[in-house]
């Protein structure tokens, strides 16, 4: 067997006969990783938590943690031998223990392993001192998903399991979180896996990411491979990066389209010199030029504070967005002509 | 392990059911045994008279119990008037009071020579009073002592309802244009009457197994027909086709009920920080008029008959002598301890065994072995002495001694009469554990036992509770079943008070009356919070 902390060997996660994830792969290398699982809601990636968990059984695969297998289609070891802990989207505190009582409910199972927190660390750091005494129907959604995770924490268990951790905490409360429990997780060295369907919390949080598509794993890689190379059109258009033109590959480094001229860059996959291929354009790769020819009709312009989105139609009826900065000096109306930069250079050229 | 440990669910929920299942089964196949000349006479002579008498009794008392029950719910739910809060609680309080000792009341008060007749006397001088009084006896007599004596079924279910109506909907209406007549008949009387239904149907089931009143007025419906035919002509394939043709008519009333609701729930609660709604507060006539509906009920459900019970308690003090209050109480208590234990252990088997099987068949098995609740005691005991019997006839084994006239077979008669208050009590309880809640319990190391003990069993602790005070309530008013089932010499207050009165001495029923009714009262004054909450 190999060294990898946890395992996932060709796992079919089924929660219902229509709900299921087919023939998953992939692995924490060591202890202490995070990986975000990254997908559309209703997906299964619930489901993929709830197996490893070991609240629901496999019929093929196996799940190896440490060395040992936890789940096979003829072995299950039950829940509460697994050492794992999982915090629930819902809330699922115990309504009859107060916040602090929950939070110390899962603290005799590792008794003895080392921990930087005490319980009193992981209420201040989580904001959860003013409702110690409260119980579960007094707090709000986002207080229980708090609770619920100090509760999992304090288990101190191998693998943590977090389900949506932020979903229902307000936007400015959920960044500074995001940034405490990365430093949390890092610090206390514990592997993890978070399943969320927001890219930005997957690419912040996660050392790997997974993107879940269509019944199966479409791709598995860190962050910046996975935004810079995404490995197939259903990871894009999810990712909604760009859109996608049609070119045809003219040289080692470089394409032809027939209306944004020759393009050049990197290709991060080789491509046969004559084919035709479809190449992801996205908003940054595209310069403002107004000396130059090239000129597209703008049909939208994006106000985002610190940047302007314009959306561009090509004669083929297709949309490109490009990025222009806010503090760009003359800005475009809808139907102006707007010039680009030639020759367009790409840093890496995706095709599919 | 896994299969040893599903098999275990899967017998005891079985068993459960089975219980219940066997005295249905009986009476089933009793109907089709050879008919007896008894029930051939009946059938030829008093079989319409029954039935009739038991239609008319069920209507009279379903119009009565509407009234009284939705009209208190409405004025306490949405008005604030002189004595409001004491009526919220005070009403249930007829709960204490069994239609039969209502009965004994209302007879002690109008009969020649009764109470009235003493205050008239009191009052105005001697004068031969007794034709200007009426009686109250009859099919009116039972109509009215099981009607103040149920309504609180209707008030508690439609109170909870109209309670827990969010104020939204009333606002809307307000907002569309509603007045506020338009607004109770549009929308919150529509609103509430999946309960009111429900309320009403727990009523029919009830008056339809009454016995006690309607056999100390002489009515002769199907419920004493069945008691009649087996205690005067002792005939149980007579009583078992009587029982048939009633449980006919119970599962009709279950069917409307069902069909009327079509899965509608009670109601939702609304969520914590919504707007709790506002009482109206009534003045002058209409502030009168409301106090004095709700007392008048108040005095006619519960003052009334403990105030007959008192004064003639006290007028008798030879009969309160006579009374062996330790024996009874002892006796009481034994049976209510023995049942709560059954009912509660058996009440957990069954609702765990269906959370952690997750099976659809045990949730099935389960929902039928709560149906006894909507069978007659009288039938319950007569089916169960006819399947004793017949086990007699098979084996060696003398199960008669072992089950009639034991304190046994009592309480399996009692558990499956009021299972349904225990597993209901329990489910409702359980309901609000959801299941991620047993499974973060797991995932946080807890064994399936350790998750049990440390997260089930505390919280549920209410529940247990509750539900033994329920039970006792229950077992302490019982008739039917402890009448016919008990060991010889074994009395309930509730037989020493019918045994009194079916001898003609009333005066020596009301000391055991009256202590039913304080207990009674005790226990119900403890659970009250929780019979107005909208968990009944």
């Amino acid at each position: 067997m190999s060294e990898n902390f946890l395992e996932i060997h060709g796992v079919t996660f089924a929660a219902s006969q229509k709900n299921k994830v087919e023939n998953v792969t992939f692995d924490l290398k060591k202890e202490g990783e995070v990986v975000c699982l990254l997908g559309p809601s209703g997906i299964g990636k619930t489901t993929i938590l709830r197996t490893i968990a070991g609240l629901e059984k496999i019929e093929s695969g196996r799940i190896i943690l440490k060395n040992k297998t936890i789940s096979s289609p003829d072995f299950h070891m039950e829940p509460e031998k697994r050492n794992i802990a999982l915090s629930f989207q819902e809330n699922c505190l115990f309504p009859h223990y107060n916040v602090i009582d929950n939070i110390k409910f899962g603290v005799d199972r590792n008794k003895n392993k080392k921990f930087n927190f005490s319980v009193y660390d992981l209420i201040s750091l989580l904001h959860l001192e003013e409702i110690q005494q409260k119980y579960p129907h007094e707090i709000s959604a986002g207080e229980a998903q708090r609770v619920s995770l100090a509760r999992s924490l304090m288990s101190k268990p191998d693998l943590l399991l977090l389900d949506e951790p932020f979903s229902n905490i307000d936007q400015n409360l959920k960044e500074e979180l995001q940034l405490k429990i990365k430093k949390i997780l890092n610090e206390i060295n514990i592997s993890t896996i978070i399943v969320t369907h927001d890219s930005y919390e997957a690419f912040y949080m996660g050392n790997k990411c997974g993107i879940i598509l269509d019944k199966s794993l479409k791709q598995f890689d860190t962050p910046y491979n996975i935004y810079h190379y995404p490995n197939s059109v259903e990871v894009v258009n999810f990712l909604n990066r760009g859109i996608l033109i049609e070119a045809k590959v003219t040289g080692n480094d470089s394409l032809e389209n027939t209306e944004l001229g020759t393009i050049k860059g990197n290709f991060i996959k080789k491509q046969s010199v004559g084919s035709t291929v479809q190449l992801l354009i996205q908003p940054e790769d595209l310069e403002h030029d107004d000396q130059s020819n090239l000129k597209l009709e703008v049909v939208d312009r994006k106000f985002r504070g610190t940047n302007f989105i314009y959306t561009l139609r090509t004669m083929n009826n297709k949309l490109i967005p490009v990025f222009v900065h806010s503090h760009h000096e003359h800005q475009h109306k809808i139907k102006d002509k707007f010039g680009i930069k030639r020759p367009i250079y790409i840093d890496h050229l995706v095709c599919f | 392990m896994f299969i040893k440990r599903l098999s275990f669910w899967y017998i005891s929920s079985f068993f459960i059911s089975m219980l219940v299942a066997l005295p249905i089964i009986t009476v089933f196949f009793g109907f089709f045994e050879t008919t007896s000349d008894y029930f051939l006479l009946l059938k030829n002579t008093f079989l319409l008279k029954y039935i009739s008498n038991s239609i008319l009794l069920l209507a009279g008392v379903l119009f009565l119990t509407f009234l009284f029950g939705v009209g208190a719910a409405y004025y306490v739910s949405f008005y604030d008037f002189p004595g409001v809060n004491f009526f919220k609680w005070a009403l249930i309080l007829s709960f204490a009071v069994p239609a039969y000792i209502y009965a004994y009341s209302l007879t002690a008060f109008f009969e020649n020579y009764g109470t009235a007749f003493s205050i008239l006397t009191y009052l105005f001088g001697p004068y031969e009073y007794n034709s200007f009084i009426p009686k109250v006896d009859g099919l009116f007599g039972s109509i009215l002592s099981i009607s103040f004596s149920l309504f609180a079924y209707v008030y508690v279910l439609s109170r909870a309802a109209f309670y827990y109506q969010s104020q939204n909907l009333i606002d809307v209406g307000r907002n569309l244009g509603l007045s506020p007549k338009k607004t109770f008949l549009k929308i919150i009387l529509p609103s509430a009457r999946p309960a009111i239904v429900v309320g009403l149907s727990l009523v029919a089931m009830e008056t339809l197994s009454e016995f006690g009143a309607v056999s100390f007025f002489s009515i002769s419906t199907l419920t004493t027909a069945i008691y009649n035919a087996w205690i005067a002509f002792d005939d149980l394939a007579s009583a078992n086709q009587l029982s048939f043709i009633l449980l006919i008519f119970i599962l009709f009333l279950f069917f409307v009920e069902n069909f009327s609701r079509k899965g509608a729930k009670y109601h939702s609660p609304s969520r914590p920080g919504s707007l709790n709604r506002k009482k109206i507060k009534l003045t002058g006539f209409k502030s009168f008029y409301a106090t004095i509906f709700c007392s008048g009920l108040f005095f006619c459900s519960f003052l009334f008959p403990v105030m007959q019970m008192v004064y003639w308690t006290f007028k008798f003090p030879k009969y309160l002598q006579d009374l062996n209050f330790l024996s009874i109480g002892f006796n009481t208590l034994v049976l209510v301890l023995l049942s709560c234990v059954l009912m509660i252990v058996f009440a957990f088997i069954a609702n765990y065994g269906n959370r952690v099987t997750k099976s659809k068949f045990l949730e099935t098995l389960t929902t039928f072995s709560v149906s006894g609740y909507a069978i007659p005691g009288v039938i319950l005991a007569v089916a169960f002495i006819t399947l004793v019997s017949y086990l007699d006839s098979l084996v060696f084994f003398k199960f008669k001694t072992m089950f009639i006239g034991s304190i046994l077979g009592l309480v399996i008669v009692y558990f499956v009469r009021f299972f349904a208050l225990s597993s209901n009590g329990i489910k409702s309880g359980y309901l609000k554990i959801n299941k991620s809640m047993d499974e973060s319990a797991y995932l946080l190391g807890y064994s399936k036992f350790k998750t049990f003990t440390k997260v089930h069993i505390p919280y549920l602790k209410n529940s247990i509770f509750l539900i033994s005070i329920l039970i006792a309530i229950e077992i302490i008013k019982e008739l039917p079943i402890t009448l016919i089932l008990r060991p010889f010499n074994f009395e309930t207050f509730a037989t020493t008070a019918y045994i009194y009165a079916s001898q003609d001495l009333l005066e020596a029923a009301a000391a055991p009356s009256l202590f039913l009714i304080l207990t009674a009262s005790f226990f119900i004054l403890f659970v009250s919070k929780y019979i107005l909450s909208d968990r009944y």
